[in-house]
């Protein structure tokens, strides 16, 4: 007989529990060979035949299916196994008592990682308590989101003051003696940045397909950003490089590639996105692990079968002048001053001083501010990290576009917002509001993912992105699951979710009698959350 | 016929538009069908005075009316303004024929359901928007003899209008700037540059239907507004066209995403020069080298006991312990059942190149 002890890993530590029922199942084996995790397997258990106490006991051998009790092997949540039961056999229930996180520092010595975003939600999302309240009836032009005609489009790029404007009049005509700084007219979302890597192949041209088809086919100029695990030379010699805008981040990967296919370039970039940090994982730099480290990743990133852990800063910038002096200066450089220059942070109680600082660029080289906050995603983290850092985008923003206003500069470098839009359902909503704050856009990465077939949660379900083993296929590199995605399909439902949302930003904007786009017009929006109202400077009502 | 005048303007003060309208209604129930309205801006003069008999005609002749002129009238009646007109002359036209010597304010026959509204100079913004057609009625119709202000047309659901283009070689639109939004009925013909045209709706060459009607029209028209002379530049046909709603079907004409990736994407794939992908789609169970493992027999370890062969939910293991790769599945059962573990389960990972 088996021994058993107490310290050893038990069915009660996991977070999940498969609950199996043996009279409803058929043995068809699908379940064991659908779970990419191996959180189940077929074991041999015992039955007596007989419950007769005078009979002699007859045993009988079954095969049924039972869960892994591991620290690398075991449930995610991710339910793929319920999916392939023709008979619902298998349930999966979240197990309170877990102590699955405790047990693992305890027996490896090491913190957990993790994918996909914090399991913790323990703030509540402040958008939710925010209505659109200013309902253009008699006011001002009431409009039909169906019909009327938008302009859904925002400047990425450095916004010039008047006063900094020189003009003159020559024959009659208005002269221009200010260089101006590049700008791109773009539509208000932008696919946020994820990386080749972190991503599978497939989930990522999927996302470069829909974002060129939105262009071409739908008239939505929506922009891509690559994220950074290198760009594809193919992608960057095609036409559809106007759509993308490049990311370099701390790690610096695969730029060898792009600085390669420069003389090939057939057009200029949308735009180039200096990641500083992100929401998901403040103070942390990039993480794509070895198991994720394919063939074709490490060609284009340039390394090899590694965890590769970016630093959480970009070595060589020491000071907010310094970053704007010499990353922005080399990336505009880059493409000779024609290409808007932007750079991202994790939302931070520094943001403020961050943003003041970059509006007072003497160069005119600053091109935008993304501010991520803390319910993004990612593809690998500590859950430390993951769990326990970050700061909420909404008041972030807000605070960055009032300090803005209070000194007349609104406008000029323009702030996207993103981290954890859409999260209970309402991405367009979201996006609204936080361009009634003073977004002049927004971006999304982990809605995408949701939208491709993703199904972690908020709430500890799979985001096991770290591991490789996407059971959709989305984060892994695996030939195997990576084929399970549909990329056509994905492509498709990416391009029916803009499409959806766009009618459903018009739905707003016309209800607020706004025919463009709403930036800082805070008189919109109501909270019956008096804090809310008094922090976000927005009206009280009840 | 009874003929009276009514001054809108006694001695220097104006009468309000409710005593001047319940002015005309008091002599219509006397017997008077045909009135001279020297107005003084009244508003709604001509449409909401109805005749006692259904079958009997109104006449109106008005001057420097306010807005509305001729709104909500019946058929039966006769409206003529000498001069311009402010906004919404013929709002809810329903039979009236309204001849505008002038030119018009904005929402110019808004909402006209029947009836003819003739207008001999230009009309202003959102004219004709929402005009709709009742088959149980005769088509309404709305002749321009210049042009439109900008958003002409919205919801347009029904009924004719006529932009004739006169004087307006220089307009860069003679329907404004986005014209049409949301027209889902009826036609539009016009002459000149248009520009800006919603999406929902196409501009067609004239076919002799159309041509027969614009000449039968123009006639009563140009004789409505007094410019019988201008009849031959404005029949020139070359110059014409016609705007309809686009057909339902029409407007989901976009080629789909997988036809975009087969056609317009770049050719191979962006990671081409990476990987071999034939973007053939696995299912989440299944077979051949979609499987996430695959059972590796060892023949020393075999006893030939059969239990593989006679648990394996698939039937792939055969008689002589090989597996059929178009069935196995990857599920371990063999290596569960087999007592001298000659099943080994190898994880399927081929790397990708």
């Amino acid at each position: 007989m088996a021994t058993v002890k107490v310290n050893q890993l038990h069915l009660d530590d996991l977070p999940w529990i498969v609950e199996y029922d043996e009279a409803k199942c058929i043995q068809c084996g699908k379940c064991v060979a659908t779970c990419s995790f191996k959180a189940i397997k077929p074991a041999i258990e015992q039955r007596k035949v007989s419950g007769s106490i005078t009979e002699k006991n007859k045993i009988e051998k079954r095969i049924v299916i039972k869960q892994n009790i591991s620290f690398s092997e075991y449930c995610r949540g991710c339910g793929m196994c319920t999916r392939v039961c023709p008979n619902g056999a298998l349930k999966i229930t979240k197990n309170n008592d877990s102590r699955l996180s405790v047990r693992y520092r305890a027996e490896k010595g090491e913190s957990i990682k993790k994918g996909g975003r914090s399991n913790l939600n323990t703030e509540g999302r402040t958008l939710d308590k925010i209505k659109v309240g200013r309902i253009s009836q008699m006011t001002d032009p009431s409009l039909d989101a169906v019909r009327h005609t938008f302009e859904l489009k925002t400047p990425l790029g450095r916004v010039l003051s008047a006063d900094k404007l020189n003009f003159e009049i020559k024959n009659d005509e208005i002269i221009s003696n200010t260089k101006l700084p590049p700008n791109r007219w773009i539509y208000p979302i932008i696919i946020g940045d994820m990386s080749i890597g972190a991503v599978s192949w497939r989930m990522w041209e999927a996302m470069a397909i829909a974002t060129a088809y939105l262009n071409e086919v739908m008239g939505i100029p929506v922009r891509m950003c690559t994220g950074e695990g290198g760009i594809p030379s193919k992608l960057l010699k095609s036409k559809y490089v106007k759509y993308m805008i490049l990311q370099i981040a701390s790690g610096h990967f695969g730029w060898n590639r792009i600085i390669d296919a420069m003389p090939d370039m057939v057009e200029d970039p949308a735009g180039i996105l200096i990641k500083i940090g992100q929401g998901a994982k403040p103070g942390d730099g990039g993480m794509l692990m070895a198991n994720k480290v394919a063939k074709y990743i490490q060609e284009i990133r340039g390394v090899p079968k590694a965890d590769l852990l970016s630093p959480p800063n970009h070595q060589g910038l020491y000071s907010i002048e310094e970053s704007v002096q010499k990353m922005f200066l080399s990336m505009n450089a880059a493409f000779n001053f024609k290409v808007p220059v932007a750079i991202k942070v994790a939302a931070s109680a520094t943001s403020v001083s961050v943003y003041n600082n970059l509006l007072r660029d003497p160069y005119n080289i600053v091109g935008g501010f993304f501010l991520d906050g803390l319910a993004a995603g990612t593809g690998a983290a500590y859950e430390i990290s993951l769990n326990h850092t970050g700061h909420p985008i909404t008041s972030k923003l807000r605070d960055c576009y009032l300090a803005a206003v209070h000194q007349g500069r609104q406008g000029e470098i323009p702030i996207f917002a993103g981290g954890g839009l859409g999260q209970t359902g309402s991405f367009a909503a979201d996006a609204f509001k936080l361009i009634c704050l003073g977004a002049n856009g927004v971006f999304t990465g982990r809605l995408l993912l949701e939208i491709a077939g993703c199904i972690g949660n908020d709430l500890d379900k799979c985001n096991a992105c770290n591991t490789g083993l996407c059971p959709a296929g989305i984060a892994s590199q695996d030939i195997c699951l990576t084929k399970r995605l549909d990329i056509d399909k994905v492509a498709q439902n990416l391009v029916n979710f803009f499409i959806a949302t766009d009618f459903e930003l018009r739905k707003l904007m016309a209800a607020t009698g706004c025919s463009s786009l709403p930036i800082g017009r805070s008189d919109a929006l109501i909270t019956v959350d008096k804090n809310v109202a008094d922090r976000l400077d927005i009206q009280y009502v009840c | 016929m009874k003929t009276i005048t009514i001054e809108g303007l006694i001695k220097n003060n104006r009468i309000s538009t409710q005593d001047l309208l319940q002015e005309i209604q008091e002599k219509i129930n006397e017997g008077y069908t045909n009135f001279e309205i020297n107005a003084c801006g009244q508003h709604d003069i001509g449409g909401s005075s109805w005749a006692k008999d259904p079958n009997e005609s109104l006449t109106f002749k008005i001057t420097n009316p306010g807005q509305r002129v001729g709104a909500m009238a019946r058929k039966g009646t006769k409206i003529y303004v000498n001069g311009s007109t402010p906004a919404d002359v013929g709002w809810l036209n329903s039979g009236a024929e309204i001849i505008v010597n002038g030119d018009c304010g904005d929402t110019a026959a808004h909402c006209a359901a029947s009836g003819h509204i003739y207008v001999s100079g230009r009309v202003g913004t959102r004219s004709g928007a929402l005009m709709k057609y009742d088959p149980k009625f005769p088509v309404p119709e709305f002749w321009v003899l210049k042009n439109t202000g900008s958003y002409s047309f919205e919801f347009m659901s029904g009924g004719i209008a006529v932009v004739c283009g006169f004087d307006c070689s220089d307009i860069e639109s003679v329907l404004g700037k986005r014209a049409c939004v949301g027209m889902v009925g009826g036609t539009i013909y016009f002459r000149g540059n248009v520009k800006d045209i919603a999406s929902c709706v196409e501009i067609k060459e004239l076919s002799q239907e159309d041509i027969d009607f614009l000449t039968a029209g123009m006639d009563k028209f140009l004789s409505a507004i007094d410019k019988r002379g201008l009849k031959d530049t404005l029949l020139n046909f070359n110059e014409w066209k016609k705007i309809t709603p686009l057909p339902p079907d029409k407007k989901i004409n976009k080629i789909s995403v997988s036809d975009f990736h087969k056609n317009d994407w770049i050719e191979g794939g962006i990671f081409g020069d990476f990987i071999d992908d034939d973007y053939k789609v696995y299912p989440l169970a299944t077979t051949g080298e979609g499987r996430l493992q695959e059972p590796i027999w060892d023949s020393s370890k075999c006893i030939n006991c059969k239990l593989c062969i006679n648990n394996c939910p698939q039937n792939a293991i055969k008689e002589d312990y090989s597996i059929d790769e178009n069935k196995c599945i990857g599920c371990a059962f063999c290596a569960t059942v087999c007592p001298k573990n000659a099943w080994e389960m190898k994880n399927n990972k081929k790397e990708i190149s």
